[in-house]
């Protein structure tokens, strides 16, 4: 079922925009956990920054932009397929029957989705460790 | 709820929350140092600006929605079956609901001086 190879880049595509919206919202939790530190005082905040800014809270930083970034821009292909834009006209179904909505404007889509992932994780890197 | 509404609604909450933590990225990387913008005081003094509170505010009830209703229609694509499908949408509105009001207890304490 979870084979890009065998059913192409819109279902590696469907997945991952799942796996992303799954880590992002996990991120979120945990983010709002992270801020409440701040109620406690300057001491529990700063413990909670010493624990987060490691190497290892950096790569989950980096992780995180990049499937904000997919999910964003992959969310606005889909949303703009369920509209119906870049869909092409409708036609009579002939065989093969390649729908409409995977043609290759949506693949370079999701390719472009991809790429803005990487460079916006490679701008997060930057910046976490640049300092 | 009408599917087809809240679908529209699941799309409406992902743009305004694009915009507006677009905002909130930017406060941490343009107004000073990344590092120094996660200063207590720093952190602090963005929650007493009340335009910023209130954006926060908005973040955190936009993702929350956006949030919960992917993670029900992707349970929803997993399994079907009517007490499942009863008991996963309760479940996601509920975990809805305390994270907007855990979140919300942290913006108003902080923004009102209570941290």
């Amino acid at each position: 079922m979870a084979n890009p190879g065998r059913y192409g880049i819109e279902r590696f595509a469907y997945w991952l925009m799942r796996i992303t919206g799954l880590g992002l919202l996990a991120y979120f939790i945990g983010h709002i956990y992270e801020t409440s530190s701040l109620l406690n005082g300057k001491d529990a905040w700063d413990a909670m920054l010493e624990m987060t800014q490691t190497t290892e809270g950096h790569v989950l930083l980096t992780l995180v932009i990049g499937m904000c970034v997919f999910h964003t821009a992959n969310g606005i292909r889909v949303m703009l397929g369920h509209g119906g834009v870049g869909v092409g006209k409708p036609s009579r179904p002939d065989y093969p029957y390649a729908p409409a909505s995977q043609n290759s404007m949506h693949k370079l889509c999701i390719y472009a989705s991809i790429g803005l992932a990487a460079l916006a994780m490679m701008y997060g890197i930057s910046v976490l460790f640049g300092e | 709820m009408r599917e087809s509404i809240i679908m529209k609604i699941h799309y409406g909450t992902a743009l305004g929350a694009v915009a507006l933590v677009a905002v909130h990225i930017l406060f941490r990387i343009t107004m000073m140092d990344y590092t120094e913008s996660l200063q207590y005081e720093n952190v602090l003094a963005n929650y007493q600006f009340i335009p910023y509170a209130i954006m926060l505010e908005l973040i955190l009830v936009l993702l929350s929605v956006h949030g919960f209703n992917g993670l029900r229609v992707i349970l929803l694509e997993l399994k079907q079956g009517r007490s499942y499908e009863r008991a996963v949408t309760y479940g996601c509105i509920a975990a809805m609901a305390v994270l907007i009001a855990y979140g919300s207890r942290t913006i108003l304490m902080a923004s009102m001086g209570m941290a």
